[in-house]
């Protein structure tokens, strides 16, 4: 039989049974698309956690430290010998000195960071509000970014915290004294620095400004941090070791985002087994359906087994019938799913609008899983037809003629 | 001499074979079936005869002895060529037409050829011509269930014919027909069989269907058990002289089939002792008194038909013996028009004649017939006795009774062979005067 002739055959059920047909693929489609909706929501949790932390280069970064007193420190010297290494495309020092910041004669202690613009880049490091440092602000040596913790110091409020770029802060440096006792130096940089941008690291007290500019006020020996970017995936585990047999400490940003994407992967594998629960209802339902169909077609059946029909004919016949519906079932409740998922992340960008919050989306539908779900209905469906097909291909002719 | 295109030998088919249930459709079978022949497996249901037909179609394995079409065991190929067999040697038609409803006439017709990888253009051209040739072209685009009975079952006969198979078996084509529809669809069926000479081998239980084939097997209780050969067509068969005889029993097979061959004998010496006419002679005696009776020959023609030869298709008796038979219609239905009508005065009221007028002509009649002379007393009660028969109010022996009782209690006072013979012609008038017609 000819594939646009068993096309042909195996359809005739939306002009002779029009109701059924559809409300099979209705149960079908709601199965279905339970799957889409958790999974779906699965996907938007995780696609709000990741945006939040992953960037480009910081996915092919690590960040070295030293393990303390006991182990080698990051000299520049140190941070020299990681960039010549090969499999490194730069590395980027963190400098770290406690301070005091002043706002309108409020006082409060903070962590002055000396970088470069490539580390925030390395670490990931972005703006709520205002500006980052790009490369060619390497020069900079007026402007700082603060940690949204540093605001809280002045008694301002999260709301305000846009109109606060642009004010004018003042620092003074606490440096350990060199005779080897527990003095501190206080240093004074006597200019105000403009605030460029609010941070989004959370819970921490840090103001960051250009290496450069932090270096015209305190001679720097040892950095506190440095984020080395490697060339590849492949090569991130293979540094990692090196600086580790060093004796350094490292943390990779893409461990972290690994993990969370664990943790979301399992989230998901419980929401898809909930949504696969109501998938299996509707397949056994449409099983039903499929068998259903098989009796009241016996006869039908053996009308073509005496005609000429072979029994595979008979065979692709039924399972074809099923892959349609079940497909048609996926589709209808990919739609369904997918809409429905839409419908609230509109909802919700409505709210968050009228109260002023983040939009964010709910639920994430990404192609290749909908493809998947469409094929896996699919699939469904030819499970779902497999054994009446079988045991209407393996009818005697006779009988089934003589069914009523 | 030719090869048999089918060949049955020892042939049984075993229903459940090995189980309580187990039942024998058909046991020892041996038939030979030439290519163009049409065949009719005849028999009472349950006879086996459409369990033959299926295993000759590769339906049904032969549980013991073989089964050779065109000189294969289709049974023992495997299935895909055995559906290979299907399409192109065998064609079926069924008793109830077995269309597929949801597709339409064309497709239906199509669908063999669809099994066959056809494409869609060539196959609707075949259906097509064969539909025009079979008169249902018009209704190709229609659905099944849209067609009368006569028309899906040619349908389905276009359909059989799609894949222009040699062999055409039909079981019980036109069991679910009226006899209009059974007339074309059989008439169908033999232009098949004489004009594109394929075999046809039909299951029937309808005994006017006989003359069509060129032998008929004749099954009972799952064993044939006689084979007839239709003298009316040229034999493809070939016969070796003295083989097989034809009998007068093959013409009662043929009028009584039915019965069985010790019926005929009894029917064939019966005739003998009581008729001085063979069965073929009353066969067209009977044709030229329905003629007579129907008003559709005169009387000259009737008795001409009657002086006519044997060969020339006549029944070949002497003229004088025309002459009666022509006398004693005539009169007998003349007599059976006052019956008519004396019944017909039950529900009307008299016009031209009273009942009593009718049942005195009636009176007078059989008293001249029998050249009984009667008192006024006798005359009476015999008026009386035939009013009373005719609405039935006396039943034929309380008549004969009533002939023989004496004067005085409203009898004629015959003698029994009187009484006998006169009771015989009366009952022969009634039976041609009485309307049996239902009115319900």
């Amino acid at each position: 039989m000819r594939v646009q002739d068993l096309a042909q055959l195996s359809t005739r059920m939306f002009k002779t049974n029009p109701l059924r047909t559809w409300l099979t693929i209705l149960g079908m489609g709601v199965g279905t698309a339970a799957v889409v909706i958790l999974v779906g929501l699965g996907f938007g949790l995780q696609q709000i956690i990741l945006e939040q932390i992953v960037f480009g280069d910081s996915l092919l970064s690590l960040g070295v430290s030293s393990t303390g007193a006991q182990g080698p420190s990051l000299t520049p010297e140190v941070v020299n010998q990681f960039r010549n290494n090969e499999l490194v495309v730069d590395a980027a020092p963190l400098a770290r000195f406690p301070a005091l910041i002043t706002y309108q004669g409020l006082t409060g202690n903070v962590f002055i960071q000396g970088v470069e613009p490539p580390y925030l880049r390395f670490a990931g490091v972005t703006a709520t509000y205002g500006d980052v440092f790009k490369d060619e602000d390497i020069g900079d040596t007026s402007s700082v970014m603060l940690s949204p913790a540093t605001l809280k110091l002045f008694g301002i409020a999260d709301e305000d915290a846009e109109a606060f770029i642009g004010e004018r802060v003042t620092f003074r440096l606490l440096v350990p004294a060199d005779d080897g006792t527990e003095n501190v130096n206080e240093i004074l940089i006597d200019k105000e620095y403009i605030v460029r941008g609010i941070t989004k690291e959370a819970g921490v007290l840090n103001a960051m400004m250009m290496l450069a500019e932090l270096r015209n006020y305190v001679g720097i020996e040892e950095f506190e941090r440095v984020q080395v970017n490697v060339i590849d995936n492949v090569s991130l585990p293979i540094v990692e070791e090196q600086l580790i047999a060093q004796g350094f400490r490292v943390t990779a940003l893409s461990k972290t985002v690994e993990q969370a994407s664990q943790i979301f992967q399992g989230i998901q594998a419980v929401l898809a087994t909930f949504g696969g629960i109501a998938l299996v209802v509707s397949a056994i339902g449409m099983f039903n359906t499929m068998t259903v169909t098989l009796l009241e077609r016996t006869k039908e059946i053996g009308i073509m087994r005496t005609l000429g029909a072979s029994p595979n004919d008979v065979k692709y016949l039924f399972v074809s019938e099923s892959v349609v519906v079940g497909f048609l079932g996926g589709v209808t409740g990919i739609m369904m799913g997918v809409g429905f998922g839409m419908a609230i992340n509109i909802f919700l960008n409505i709210v968050a609008g009228q109260f002023g919050g983040q939009s964010v989306s709910l639920f994430s539908f990404p192609l290749d899983f909908l493809a998947f779900i469409a094929i896996f209905s699919a699939g469904v469906g030819y499970l779902t037809g497999i054994f009446p097909a079988r045991r209407a291909s393996t009818l005697n002719p006779l009988d089934a003629i003589r069914y009523e | 001499m030719a090869k048999p295109f089918i060949v049955a030998r020892d042939l049984s088919i075993i229903y459940n074979q090995g189980k309580a249930n187990e039942f024998r459709a058909l046991t020892g079978v041996n038939t030979d079936i030439f290519e163009g022949e049409y065949i009719i497996l005849f028999g009472p249901s349950g006879c086996g005869k459409s369990t033959l037909m299926y295993s000759i179609q590769g339906s049904l394995p032969p549980g013991e002895g073989t089964l050779l079409v065109k000189g294969d065991d289709v049974y023992s190929y495997p299935p895909a060529e055995r559906v290979y067999f299907q399409r192109h040697v065998m064609g079926i038609i069924f008793q109830s037409f077995n269309l597929i409803m949801s597709l339409s006439v064309l497709d239906n017709v199509a669908l063999p050829m669809i099994f066959c990888n056809a494409d869609r253009a060539t196959r609707e051209r075949r259906a097509q011509s064969l539909l025009d040739r079979f008169g249902v072209g018009h209704v190709s685009h229609k659905i099944p269930a849209m067609l009368s009975g006569g028309q899906q079952q040619r349908v389905s006969v276009a359909r059989s014919m799609v894949n222009d198979p040699k062999i055409l078996l039909a079981d019980e084509p036109t069991g679910n027909l009226d006899s209009v529809s059974t007339q074309q669809v059989m008439d169908k069926i033999d232009e098949i069989n004489t004009f594109d000479k394929r075999t046809i081998i039909m299951v029937s239980h309808n005994a006017a269907h006989l003359s069509y084939a060129h032998r008929v097997y004749y099954l009972k209780d799952g064993r044939v058990v006689r084979e007839v050969v239709n003298p009316q067509r040229k034999q493809i068969k070939p016969v070796r002289e003295g083989e097989t005889i034809v009998t007068e029993l093959e013409q009662l097979a043929r009028l009584y089939p039915y019965d069985s061959v010790e019926t005929w004998r009894v029917k064939s010496m019966v005739n003998f002792l009581t008729q001085n006419y063979s069965f073929d002679q009353i066969g067209r005696l009977e044709h030229a008194v329905d003629l007579f009776l129907q008003g559709r020959i005169d009387r000259s023609s009737f008795i001409k038909s009657l002086i006519l030869p044997k060969e020339r298709g006549g029944v070949e008796v002497l003229e004088s013996e025309a002459r009666r038979m022509a006398d004693v219609i005539e009169k007998v239905t003349h007599t059976a028009d006052d019956i008519r009508r004396f019944r017909a005065r039950k529900d009307n009221d008299a016009i031209f004649f009273t009942q009593d007028k009718l049942a005195e002509r009636m009176q007078e009649h059989m008293a001249q017939e029998h050249r009984i002379k009667m008192s006024k007393q006798q005359e009476a009660n015999m008026t009386e006795l035939i009013a009373d028969r005719v609405t039935g109010v006396v039943a034929e022996a309380e008549l004969n009774e009533r002939l023989m009782q004496g004067v005085r209690s409203k009898g004629l006072g015959l003698n029994e062979a009187e009484a006998d013979d006169m009771t015989r012609y009366f009952e022969k008038i009634i039976a041609q005067g009485v309307d049996v017609s239902y009115k319900g």
